[in-house]
């Protein structure tokens, strides 16, 4: 009888543990690499404003392919204008509104309430390396830029027939 | 030595045995909390399952910017899909096919059966590049659809909450005022993908009147940066589109999902709390009418710490077996059981992080439940207990 209330006791306790201690791997998977280096790169960020910038709005109706130019603009445009894992995003003409704080908007760097107006005065900013390739890393680690920011571009212009504007950008000059 | 002297083990044991029938009920009440809990903890890990599952790190999204993060809002001309392939680096090609999946994705009310009632269902118009990208798709019966036919998702019978024979190949059922047959059944390693109904892009359109499609699903080269279509759709401001790694968009959905899984395991609080309650309850009862046997224990030489454990020893061993038994049948019942929800359906799922929290649940009941009625009845005088009827 000992025995058996010894097995049986073992038995149980023993079920509980093991039907509880498998697949321990799989919590792993969701684990995220946050290494990333946060402290702005200095090779990209002008320390002093550049004189004659042109808003956006007015850059994409004058400014012609491959030509250098100086952009000012805010970050912005869309829910979310950085591009992931390349140091790219939109600005927005700064003469364009957006949301204003008391306004209680958790995004109002997308310009919900004047989006007809984006349109004409959006631009794409991408950092390129001497391949040409745009850099890989977010720009909000590489330039230490967030939404909203206004920001002084220095680079050549790519235009397109439909009228979109990217700047392939050299220097940046962050208000 | 006599000071060090425990309760035999088998002690614990035989009291269970001695009264079958308080031991039955205590093992039901105790099983009925853990399965409660296994239900809810199923329910949790099924949602985070099928959510997590549904998205390929090598596929990008791209639907308009306008829909923000609901594809059935959005709506892309349909030359997008050339129009991707044609400026991007990075798409697969497979047997000279280019893996990029134009799909017209709609909630509907569909009709199944001679029913007059209509159920919501998600149907998804594809081509037959669609599981070229979808690579965790596999038709399990049946045939790819022909015209006028539909393959539907193992839990599309969830979603529409009818029987799975109504859906069984050859059955008809109605969606956008036309007649569909089944013509297969397929599965997509518990995705949302599963939930739904797939027909064929041009059958769809027809059906809509619509010349659209709500998105472009493209499988990248392991080597490609899904950002660089990202960054493509910023550029192309003119086309309003935005792309997203299915990843990152399952990821998004997630988060609207977060209170569910609060207010979930808020219940798993309350269940167990209310069984810790129960069990209290159970044992205050169980102790009580042993008083005069633990007197006896202690006036025979045993200390009251040792009485205590062989309480505490009863209380775990009747709540491992209680987690046991619902741990089997959560196993056996619960584990894959669908569940409809707004998005699709899921099955619960009781793996091993549910198995954990239910089993420990239960361990934790038995041992805390017996604590506070042993000590209440240790802690009264031996002679008087000796004397309690």
């Amino acid at each position: 009888m000992t025995q058996i209330a010894h097995t049986f006791s073992a038995l149980l306790l023993g079920g509980c543990l093991f039907m509880g201690c498998s697949d321990s791997t799989e919590s792993n998977a969701d684990a995220k690499d946050d290494s990333a280096n946060s402290s702005p790169n200095a090779t990209y960020l002008l320390t002093e404003k550049p004189a004659d910038a042109w808003g956006v709005g007015a850059a994409r109706e004058k400014v012609k392919d491959q030509g250098e130019v100086t952009l000012i603009g805010r970050i912005g445009g869309s829910a979310d204008p950085f591009v992931g894992s390349l140091a790219a995003f939109t600005i927005v003409d700064p003469k364009v509104e957006h949301c204003s704080a008391d306004e209680g908007c958790p995004t109002p760097w997308d310009y919900c309430c004047t989006q007809d107006q984006v349109k004409d005065n959006i631009a794409t900013i991408k950092f390129v390396g001497e391949d040409g390739q745009p850099v890989g890393q977010s720009a909000k680690q590489l330039l230490g830029v967030k939404e909203l920011d206004t920001v002084v571009v220095q680079g050549q212009a790519k235009r397109d027939d439909n009228g979109n504007l990217t700047v392939l950008a050299r220097k940046v000059y962050v208000e | 030595m006599f000071q060090r002297r425990r309760l035999p083990w088998e002690y614990g044991v035989r009291n269970l045995l001695r009264r079958p029938t308080r031991t039955l009920l205590t093992l039901g009440a105790l099983a009925t909390v853990i399965l409660l809990v296994f239900v809810v903890v199923g329910f949790i890990r099924g949602l985070e399952k099928s959510l997590a599952t549904s998205g390929d790190p090598d596929v990008v999204l791209v639907y308009s910017m306008n829909a923000e993060e609901n594809i059935e809002n959005s709506s892309i001309p349909a030359r997008t899909p050339a129009l991707l392939t044609a400026s991007l680096q990075g798409v697969q090609r497979q047997s000279g096919v280019t893996t990029v999946s134009p799909e017209l994705y709609l909630g509907t009310r569909v009709t199944i059966g001679d029913e007059d009632q209509t159920r919501l269902g998600l149907i998804r118009g594809v081509t037959t590049t669609a599981p070229l990208v979808r690579r965790n798709v596999r038709l399990v019966e049946g045939h790819w659809p022909g015209p006028g036919e539909i393959i539907v998702g193992r839990l599309a019978p969830a979603k529409l909450g009818c029987a799975v024979e109504e859906l069984a190949i050859g059955q008809q059922i109605e969606f956008e005022k036309r007649s569909w047959t089944v013509s297969g059944q397929f599965v997509a390693g518990g995705s949302a993908l599963e939930s739904e109904v797939w027909c064929r892009l041009p059958d769809f359109q027809q059906a809509l009147k619509r010349q659209d499609i709500s998105l472009a699903a493209m499988l990248l080269q392991p080597t490609a940066n899904p950002a660089e279509v990202e960054l493509f759709c910023k550029e192309r401001t003119d086309l309003e589109l935005q792309g997203i790694g299915e990843t990152d968009y399952y990821a998004s959905l997630q988060k609207h999902y977060q209170p569910v899984r609060m207010l979930a395991w808020l219940v798993v609080g309350l269940v167990a709390g209310a069984g810790i309650f129960a069990g209290l309850n159970m044992m205050y009862g169980a102790v009580a009418g042993r008083i005069r046997e633990l007197a006896t224990l202690q006036a025979i030489g045993y200390r009251r710490w040792a009485v205590l454990l062989s309480l505490v020893q009863e209380g775990a061993l009747l709540s491992a077996a209680a987690s046991l038994l619902a741990g089997l049948i959560a196993v056996g019942w619960l584990n894959g059981l669908a569940v409809r929800f707004t998005m699709g359906a899921f099955a619960l799922r009781v793996d091993s992080v549910a198995l954990l929290i239910g089993c420990g649940t239960g361990l934790v009941l038995g041992i805390v439940g017996a604590i506070p009625p042993a000590l209440k009845a240790l802690r009264a005088p031996v002679a008087e207990s000796l004397k309690a009827a």
